[in-house]
């Protein structure tokens, strides 16, 4: 992940201790504890307990959601930003190759090589489209009209009479 | 002004208008190298230098350099000075490629803009200029930009190769924006749509209006595709047709998709049962990307955040497009400002895909150009 690092290393050269990172840096290790708090409550409830089948079920569904979010959340700020805001300390080391002791190794910015040229364009399209004749596929997608299942805390008839005032 | 400034240096032309814009707000001038420089045909083009045009005469001050071959760009913003403008728009990208520009700077203006564009209103390629109106117009007003004289217009359609159309466009000015909290995007209540045709025989929108509804009706009853067919000088240069697409919230969201023909003597005749079908599926796809923010006008949303009060923003959005992403490090590089980044997965709702939580601080942008009254 080198070639990522290297914007964020800027950003720490220029800004040292900036709020930002101070700020982000806390709140990653914040999720980092709630994420051991709930790994020992997990095993707490299936050892002790005994619990109903479904609710252990749930708990680990849960877990895996929530460790899911984890690993998707610094991936995603990674892709954006460069880098996640912890490692990038172990990335100012590596990095800085030198050839005969003169030259550096210059490396393109983030991919930047094959789309510095290309087309200006605010339009996502879309990847891979899915196959709307199929029922599962129309399916993924029902709740999100008026027509779908409502939330529990919503009245669907107060918010539809509101809306036609 | 801060023209002590020291300027961004980006290379290529990708991402011009978002450099142009972001240089603009801030008062950092950008200087922009190796623009195609390995390309046959180095340099801008044609629409690159309308864009640039256009910027000078909305702003008081401004200095462009172009180097001779044309492949490195400076520029040093001047203050945002609106008014009344016209501008003839290059025929190579549609009106929406510039107007995306000016939706980001008309509210910072001295005095409200009122502007004429002339050129393509619907392409292949860009936002059209109904798209915009019906998505970006009511996200504007999500900030608090808002009033009478906030208004879009298609005075004439022109599609490519020869454009011809019109465009009115004039925008209040604020001198702060609302922080806002965009995170249910509601479910959809209505579909719309505009089925345009011009110097083409006015039953093709509504072959296209009859195909969309088949697939749409599967979903919801209210559904309505209004169609277009603007005659003699008021239809553009050049034959063409298409349909864009509208997806309303309880909440106010709009998730739009379009599609048009192929520009006369490019590529294969299109039916307009497929154009239909198609743009319908479109809009499938983009309601299970979701969010409260439509995936053309992503940066947008993320713009009027970052330059609101000092106080917290989120909006939550379907997957962020390529071009956010590039935008998301652009205002970190000219304001400072980066977001906190949270993915909200679907779980077992059938609400589409994965979400994403954007959080941000505003810098507390304030419109000093504004004249106090």
């Amino acid at each position: 992940g080198d070639k990522h690092a290297r914007p964020s290393r800027r950003y720490h050269g220029q800004k040292p201790g900036s709020k930002d990172l101070i700020e982000e840096t806390s709140d990653i290790e914040d999720l980092l504890k709630k994420e051991e708090d709930y790994k020992e409550e997990n095993n707490y409830s299936t050892e002790t307990s005994g619990a109903v089948k479904w609710k252990e079920d749930l708990s680990r569904k849960a877990a895996e959601a929530f460790l899911r979010q984890q690993q998707a959340a610094p991936n995603l700020r990674k892709l954006v930003y460069g880098t996640v805001t912890e490692d990038a300390e172990d990335d100012d080391r590596d990095g800085q190759e030198e050839l005969g002791g003169l030259f550096h190794i210059r490396q393109p910015d983030g991919g930047c090589k094959y789309k510095a040229d290309a087309l200006d364009c605010s339009r996502f399209p879309v990847q891979a489209p899915h196959n709307w004749d199929l029922e599962e596929v129309m399916n993924s997608i029902r709740d999100c009209f008026v027509t779908g299942e409502w939330e529990e805390d919503k009245d669907a008839a107060k918010i539809l009479a509101k809306d036609d005032e | 002004m801060a023209t002590q400034a020291h300027s961004l240096s980006y290379a290529g032309c990708n991402f011009l208008r978002q450099r142009l814009v972001l240089s603009t707000l801030s008062g950092r001038p950008v200087k922009i190298r190796k623009i195609r420089a390995r390309d046959d045909n180095p340099g801008l083009r044609d629409f690159e230098a309308s864009f640039i045009r256009l910027l000078d005469k909305i702003t008081n001050g401004s200095r462009i350099e172009i180097n001779q071959t044309g492949t490195t760009l400076y520029y040093q913003p001047g203050l945002l000075f609106g008014g009344s403008v016209e501008h003839d728009c290059s025929v190579l990208r549609s009106i929406g490629y510039y107007l995306e520009g000016l939706l980001c700077l008309a509210p910072f203006m001295k005095h409200p803009l009122k502007i004429v564009l002339r050129g393509v209103t619907n392409d292949q390629v860009d936002p059209s200029v109904d798209v915009l109106k019906a998505t970006a117009l009511p996200l504007l007003k999500q900030f608090g930009i808002d009033g009478e004289s906030f208004d879009l217009k298609i005075v004439r359609r022109g599609m490519p190769p020869g454009g011809g159309g019109e465009v009115f466009f004039s925008c209040p000015v604020r001198k702060v924006l609302k922080p806002i909290q965009l995170t249910d995007p509601g479910k959809i209540k209505r579909i719309r749509g505009m089925a345009y045709s011009v110097r083409v025989s006015p039953q093709m929108a509504n072959r296209i209006v009859d195909s969309a509804r088949s697939i749409l009706n599967k979903f919801i009853p209210d559904i309505y595709i209004y169609t277009d067919h603007m005659k003699g000088v008021n239809s553009g240069k050049s034959p063409g047709f298409g349909l864009s697409l509208v997806a309303e919230t309880t909440s106010g969201t709009f998730l739009s998709a379009e599609l048009a023909s192929n520009p006369q003597g490019q590529g294969a005749a299109v039916l307009p049962e497929d154009l239909g079908r198609n743009c319908a599926r479109l809009l499938l796809e983009e309601i299970h990307r979701g969010g409260c923010v439509d995936s053309t006008n992503q940066s947008l949303a993320l713009l009027l955040m970052t330059l609101g009060q000092q106080d917290v923003s989120k909006v939550l959005l379907g997957p962020i497009s390529p071009y956010t992403i590039e935008f998301l490090r652009h205002l970190k590089s000219f304001f400072q400002i980066m977001f906190k980044i949270e993915t909200k997965p679907c779980g077992e709702e059938l609400k589409g895909g994965d979400k994403i939580l954007m959080t941000c601080v505003g810098v507390g942008f304030s419109n000093l150009s504004k004249t106090l009254k």
